[in-house]
Order: structure tokens, then sequence, then C-alpha cells
């Protein structure tokens, strides 16, 4: 267990911004934590690297408390934060080259990365005149070049195209067969059912539901299916859409009856998608909020 | 152990960054011109009078407000983050941000002291006088830096502690009684007191041996009081 939160708390003032948060990543999964603004996930974090005390609870990376051992246990994690925090005085390069100094890794993955994120023309760039999205891909980069163990990226995709964000699935999961453990939080609910071998719903401070996508839309699925068929002979005009539940014992004998006379048009099963779980588990739309 | 290789490589990034930053560069200059100024057109000065008033205002002014705009800036950008995280210890980040002013502050003393046209020896006593005092001055930025919320407020915190460092000595000795009083716990009165003694009355560096020890003493007793409030307040709010 690379990554382990276990009933983590914790209070700015009388606001709860995490009330008994647990989840778990296993070695070589990519696990994404989803939920609205103001959710907890920037917080979980930040407590999981050590930059937040939690009230109670706990936040182990490699099985260790990172609170008061950044600089042994860090060294082995990335970190995209939330914020592009680089210089901004300072090129691309020289943002990379101190970050490297710092890690005191080699910098042969410097131009890889920068390569496949195609900002290796920009190298020389000072951050400053460069847009949100590719601020956004220094902070990948950065967070790649001393080859971490542990992955942790919060919101990687917000401010990139869908072509670079696209291109980042691509890099997450190359990481990911290279058996390297990621965490990511994010509102995009399709990013993460493409993404993730687990995911946990984080709302109001607490983990609505989680597990693996597919197991997910099982649960909540209603078994209801669509059909699409003709009320009467096989024109347009009398084609009609109804929403009918799987578990009726009617349900069976009507498609039935649709088929032998061959009226049927089309039958979809109507699989929830994570947003509709969401959306159920929480009274909200995560699409409301600009993503 | 500090790893050398990590406050180098702060060392360098604050030099390429610094190069960029006309806020800052404007106040290594300022130094030289006060020196230029008041040697040449101030009639009726003393011989090294001017040096001194650019020397007290370089450890104090640039001593102090470089650095803590330096660690506010990192603050306000979140950039600290980025060190934080790193194998970086906080020994090490605030020797490596402290690194680059204290050298500058060493070069542009001694562009003071060939500007006036000083003897070795007391260009000597004035640069070890120079690098404890600005030690203080660097370690009393680095807090202002670090209790400031950002780069605006450290002028809020900083001014009363600039000014106390920089006006308390000057007005000391003319009679103001409780400035005297004050003086007496200010590193910057010793060293005004040293520039005095060597550019007007060019006494020898053994009769400073006191002064020069009380300063080192400040310079130590605020370096802990920095790490104590890192370990209170962290750099991260
Ligand atoms: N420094 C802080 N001081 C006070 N309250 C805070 C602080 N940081 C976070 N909070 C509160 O904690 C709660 C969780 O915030 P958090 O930043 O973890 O949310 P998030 O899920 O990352 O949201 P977003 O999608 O907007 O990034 C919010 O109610 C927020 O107001
Ligand atoms: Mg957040």
């Amino acid at each position: 267990m690379l990554i382990k939160v276990d009933n983590l708390k914790k209070s700015f003032g009388k606001r709860t911004a995490l009330n008994g948060v647990s989840f778990k990543v296993e070695a070589g999964q990519i696990y994404g934590l989803l939920g609205p603004n103001g959710a907890g996930k920037t917080t979980t974090i930040k407590i999981l690297t050590g930059q937040r005390r939690a009230d109670s609870g706990q936040a182990l990376l490699f099985g260790e408390k990172v609170f008061g051992r950044q600089e042994e246990l860090l060294k082995k994690v990335g970190i995209v934060p939330e914020d592009a925090n680089l210089y901004e005085r300072l090129t691309i390069e020289q943002n990379l080259t101190f970050f490297k100094r710092l890690y005191q890794c080699s910098d042969e993955l410097i131009d890889f990365y920068l390569e496949k994120v195609n900002l290796i023309d920009e190298k020389k760039t000072k951050v400053k005149s460069l847009s949100k999205g590719m601020k956004q891909k220094v902070l990948l980069v950065r967070a790649l070049i001393h080859k971490p163990e542990i992955l942790i990226l919060d919101e990687p995709t917000s401010g990139l195209d869908p072509a670079s964000a696209d291109s980042l699935h691509k890099i997450l999961l190359d990481l990911k067969e290279d058996g390297i453990t990621i965490l990511l939080t994010s509102h995009n609910m399709e990013e993460v059912d493409k993404l993730c071998d687990r995911v946990g719903f984080l709302h109001q401070g607490e983990l609505v539901a989680s597990g693996r996508p597919v197991d997910l839309k099982l649960n909540y699925s209603d078994n209801r299916v669509k059909v699409l068929y003709y009320s009467n002979e096989a024109v347009e005009e009398n084609l009609v859409k109804k929403t009918l539940q799987l578990d009726d014992p009617e349900t069976g004998k009507f498609i039935a009856e649709l088929i032998q006379n061959g009226r049927i048009k089309s039958i979809h099963s109507l699989e929830p998608t994570l947003a509709d779980i969401f959306v159920k588990l929480t009274g909200r739309n995560l699409a409301d909020d600009g993503f | 152990m500090m790893a050398f290789k990590r406050i180098l490589a702060i060392l360098i990034k604050e030099a390429q960054d610094i190069r960029s930053n006309s806020n800052l560069l404007v106040m290594y200059l300022m130094p030289i011109l006060f020196t230029y100024i008041w040697e040449n057109f101030i009639p009726d000065m003393p011989a090294g009078f001017g040096a001194a008033f650019g020397l007290i205002f370089l450890v104090v002014m640039v001593g102090m407000y470089v650095p803590s705009m330096l660690i506010a800036e990192e603050k306000e950008k979140n950039t600290i983050e980025v060190l934080m995280l790193s194998p970086a210890r906080p020994v090490e980040i605030f020797v490596g941000k402290g690194l680059l002013t204290f050298i500058t502050i060493i070069i542009i003393s001694l562009i003071i002291n060939i500007m006036v046209g000083l003897s070795f020896n007391i260009q000597l006593i004035i640069i070890i006088a120079t690098a404890l005092t600005s030690l203080f001055a660097i370690f009393v930025g680095m807090i202002v830096g670090m209790i400031s919320p950002n780069q605006m407020s450290t002028g809020v915190v900083g001014l009363p502690i600039y000014l106390l460092l920089l006006l308390i000595p000057q007005l000391s000795g003319i009679g103001i009684s409780g400035v005297d009083f004050i003086a007496r716990f200010l590193p910057t009165y010793y060293y005004l007191n040293i520039l005095e003694l060597t550019l007007i009355d060019r006494v020898a560096i053994s009769d400073l041996y006191i002064h020069f020890s009380i300063i080192a003493f400040s310079s130590f007793v605020i370096f802990a009081l920095l790490l104590y409030i890192y370990r209170q307040k962290g750099l991260l709010d």
C-alpha cells in the first residue's frame, strides 16, 4: 500500500474541510479523487505531502507519516500542485535545472519530457510569458525529472486544451506501465473514468463512494433500458421512445412481443456515467463547475 | 550536515532571478549613490562620513529589505512550496537565500571603500564589521519576510524595525534620553560606532574586539530566533 489515508479530519476554524476521509492506493494503480470546489481534495493532498497537519487520523506515504520526514520521503514523490508555483522571472530550463539541483538527480529526463509535452522549443522562454496550459505542462515535467515512485497531481488537466489533456493522459498511462503509483484529483468525470483504476467521490469533506469505475456503475445502475420501437407499422411517425425497468416482469414480455413482431428499432442499457452517480449521491452537478 | 550543492543551487537560482528584479537592483545602487552625493556635494562633511552613511544604509536597508522581499515573494507566489517539498532542509534554504545578499553587500561595501579611498587596514575593519552586521540584518529581514503574509506587508511589518535600527544609532549621543538607552541594545549602534571610530578617529582593530563580539553575538541570537520562529510557524500558512 503506497498511499494510505485513514479517518482524516481537518477543520479551518469553524469550517470542516475533511470529516473522516479514508482510502488506499495500491502500488502501480491510478486513484482519482473527484469532487466539486471546496470538497477537500487539495486539503487531502497537502496533508499527504506534509504541508498541513491533520487534526486527527493518518496520512501515510510508503507506509510512513510524512510530517516531519519530508526530506527523505518526498524525494521519491512527484507533485503537481494546484497552482503554477514556478519562478516567473526564470526560464523553463532554469526552473527545471534548479529543481534538478535540489534533488541532485541527472538532467537526462528534462529534455525527454519537454519533448513529450511539446515544450522543447520554448526551453529558453521565461515562465511569465507562458500560457496557463503551458505552465501546467512545465509543472508536470518538473514533477517527473527525479523519477518519482509516487506521483500526486492536483487537477493536472485544468487549463489544458483537449489535445494536450490527451497527451497528458498518455503520459500518465505510460508511467503506470512503468509501475508508478498515481493519485490525482479532478472535476472531470470522463478523464477519471478513462484513467483511474479506482475513484473516490469527495463531497463536503466526506468520501461518499469509492471503488472501481465499473463496479460503481454496476452498483448505481438502476437496471433500466431505453427502447426505441414502432407502435404500429414500421414508419417514422410511429417511432416511440420508452424507458423500461429491467427487473419488472412485464418488461421481458413487452420486449419479447416487440421482437416477435419485428417492431424494435434499438435497445440501449442505461448505464450511469460517473457524473450521474455523483449527482445521485450529492444532489450536485460537477459540470456546473465549468470544467 | 548541510548539503553544499543544494545551497549552491539556491544561490544560483537567486542570482538568475535578481538580474531581472529591478525593484531589488535599485536598492543595491542607493548606498553607492548616497555615498557619492554625501562625499561630493555636501559641504563641510568630515572625511569618511559619507561612507559611514552609505554603509549603514547598505547594511540595514539592503541587508533587511532584500531577504524580506525574497522570502515574502516566495510565499506569495507559493514557490516556497517547491523548496519545502524538496530534500532541502530549512537551514540550507535560509543560508542559500541569504548568501546572495551577503555576497553583494560585501562587494558593494568594497566599492564604497574604494570610492572614498581608504587604506587597507581601515578597509579590513570595515569589511569585517559590515559582514557581521549584515548577517544580523539578513536574519532580521528573513524573520520579517516570514511573518509578513505578502510582499506588500513586508513594508508595514519591516518599517518600524528599519527605522529603529537605522535612526536610533544616528540619534544617540545628542542628548535624547531613552534613545541612548535603546541604542545600547542595537548591533547597528555598535556598527555605526565602529565606522566613526575607524573613519574619523582612525582607531586600531584591537580596540574594537568588544564591538565585534557584541555584533557577532546578536547575529547568533537572531539566527536562533529565526529558526525558532520557523519551527513555530513554518513557511507555509
Ligand atoms: N487555508 C485555508 N483557510 C481556511 N479554509 C480553508 C483553507 N484551505 C482550504 N480551506 C477550506 O477547506 C475546504 C476544502 O478546500 P480544498 O481546497 O481542499 O477544496 P478542493 O476540493 O481542493 O476544491 P477546488 O476544486 O476548488 O480546488 C473549503 O471549504 C475551503 O474553504
Ligand atoms: Mg483544490
